[in-house]
């Protein structure tokens, strides 16, 4: 849910239910990297409730807008890390336990 | 006198960080008293005033990440994640231990306990219990469900000890899984009245079929992960007659339902020689590790150097820097994008199945972010 | 509450006998006359929480 105004539509807070650190934090991370991004943080308003505010401020594009560009970024990084992940899997799978023994520490 | 901008001064690199500020931004710093430079440098616009962009770029992105599986057995994983922020890394932590689901014994149905240990304790002891059992073949059961075979799995349990017997001890191998559910019946005010109509008596659970004639459980795909967790003590005359019946849950709601044992990244620890260390001074330093990160190597002409072997192996646990002017002679740093992930499974599934799961649950947390905003 | 009351067995606290009592029985082991009865647990199903 989105609260901002109707006048300037470049800063918003955003309140998500039942998320925490988890996604807030790395929402934060993608959005501050977006450089149409002037501000964000998040919060979470009280610790028993299932609840964050996440705040974006940028340089004239809508807020709306660069959240959902900075969530889109996210997906697709949890993609290629899905990808990378799974190639690897299969890469020490195939090469065995002989390249694991070196490795190891 | 022209002035001229100390950004645009000879020895000033444009386009890249000068080296000490580029060393802080991915390092941190583990000194003698306390780590520095522990804070990740996210804003976009953080060198702007040194002329180099920081914001981020999802090709670079996808050019760097890097996976590399260090180890891979039966229940744990231990990979290295490298070129992605802890903001992710974290992330993908915390829903491997409380957000991918797994089935866990939730209710629990006494017939009969005159064992020693008292009704409510044995239920929460078989709700710890593992169960492989894979959760995404079922549904999650919310509070107006029936049970039915989609979103339960069933255990029996009907242990005693008889009279005159030495003690016996329960294993969690004497739990028996029933593929049609429930066996007990409800007892209803009509139920004598017209039990002859109805073919099948009314259970706890409303199986419409058995888990075995599905086509996506076979034979032995619902067992327990271990057959020798100690259940409970009998002793002469003592009987346990009760149902478990396992549903899909996350371990944020209760940790019996978390995936895993543990799932914990660090930081690739980086230790630097500074300068030359040199015969006393080396073996000095090698017998300061606990963990014997140091290597002596000769250099010849009698001379010998203490070199970094295994660096993977630092604690961090700053004995090298102790003392004198150490701290001079050995740098030890974290690299911050460098991380080393490790992953018990607790029997579910395997491991690297766990954290596929883990970064599909992000996903879907972001395209309902997306499906909220439009 | 049911139509037909259940015997209810009870343990005696003495021999360890069971006995049923049904309402407006004197309570009293049969076997050795002892006064104090334990219940014996039921068949009755009881639902725990597995937390």
């Amino acid at each position: 849910m989105e609260h901002g105004s109707i006048k300037d539509s470049s800063s918003s807070t955003f309140s998500f239910a039942d998320e925490d650190h988890t996604l807030a934090n790395s929402v934060r991370f993608a959005l501050n990297q977006d450089p149409r991004v002037t501000f964000c943080g998040y919060s979470i308003p009280h610790p028993a409730d299932a609840l964050v505010n996440i705040r974006v401020q940028t340089t004239g594009a809508p807020a709306s807008e660069v959240l959902k560009d900075a969530v889109q970024d996210l997906m697709v990084m949890c993609q290629h890390v899905r990808d990378t992940f799974d190639k690897a899997v299969v890469d020490s799978k195939v090469s065995g336990s002989v390249k694991a023994m070196k490795i190891k520490p | 006198m022209p002035t001229v901008s100390p950004l645009e001064m000879d020895d000033v690199p444009m386009g890249q960080l000068p080296p000490h500020i580029q060393l802080q931004r991915t390092r941190v710093f583990c000194a003698s008293d306390a780590p520095t430079q522990t804070e990740n440098i996210q804003y976009s616009g953080a060198y702007a005033s040194m002329g180099v962009d920081n914001s981020f770029r999802l090709d670079d992105f996808v050019k760097n990440f890097r996976v590399e599986v260090v180890r891979l057995d039966e229940d744990d994983i231990e990979f290295d994640m490298i070129g992605i922020d802890a903001a992710l890394a974290n992330a993908f932590r915390r829903i491997l231990i409380a957000e991918v689901p797994t089935m866990a014994i939730e209710k629990v149905l006494f017939a009969n306990n005159t064992s020693v240990i008292p009704d409510e304790v044995l239920a929460h002891r078989l709700g710890l219990i593992p169960i492989k059992a894979d959760p995404r073949l079922f549904e999650y059961m919310s509070e107006n469900d029936t049970p039915n075979e989609k979103n339960t799995i069933v255990f029996k349990l009907h242990v005693q000890c008889k009279r005159g017997d030495p003690r016996i001890t329960v294993k969690s191998d004497q739990l028996e899984w029933l593929p049609n559910g429930s066996e007990f019946q409800l007892v209803t005010d009509n139920s004598t009245s017209n039990s002859n109509s109805n073919s099948k008596p009314k259970t706890y659970t409303s199986f419409s079929r058995s888990q075995t004639s599905l086509p996506e459980f076979s034979e032995d795909s619902i067992a327990l992960k271990h057959n020798d967790i100690t259940i409970a003590k009998l002793g002469p005359g003592q009987e346990i007659e009760l149902e478990a019946h396992a549903v899909k849950g996350v371990g944020k709601t209760h940790a019996k339902w978390s995936p895993v044992a543990t799932a914990w990244y660090r930081m690739l620890p980086e230790v630097v020689l500074l300068e030359n260390v040199e015969d006393e001074k080396a073996e000095e330093l090698v017998k300061k590790c606990p963990v014997n990160v140091f290597d002596i190597e000769d250099v010849g002409e009698g001379k010998r150097r203490a070199t970094v072997a295994r660096p993977r192996a630092c604690t961090l646990c700053r004995e090298c820097i102790r003392g004198d002017d150490w701290e001079n002679r050995v740098a030890l740093r974290r690299v911050k994008n460098h991380f080393i992930f490790t992953i018990e499974s607790s029997g579910a599934l395997p491991p690297e199945v766990l954290f596929t799961e883990a970064v599909k649950v992000l996903e879907s947390k972001c395209e309902q972010v997306i499906s909220d905003l439009s | 509450m049911d139509s037909q009351p259940e015997p209810v067995s009870y343990i005696c606290g003495d021999c360890g006998m069971e006995n049923t009592l049904k309402p407006g029985d004197v309570i009293q082991c049969r076997e050795c006359g002892y006064r104090i009865l334990y219940k014996k647990r039921t068949r009755r199903i009881v639902q725990y929480e597995a937390r």
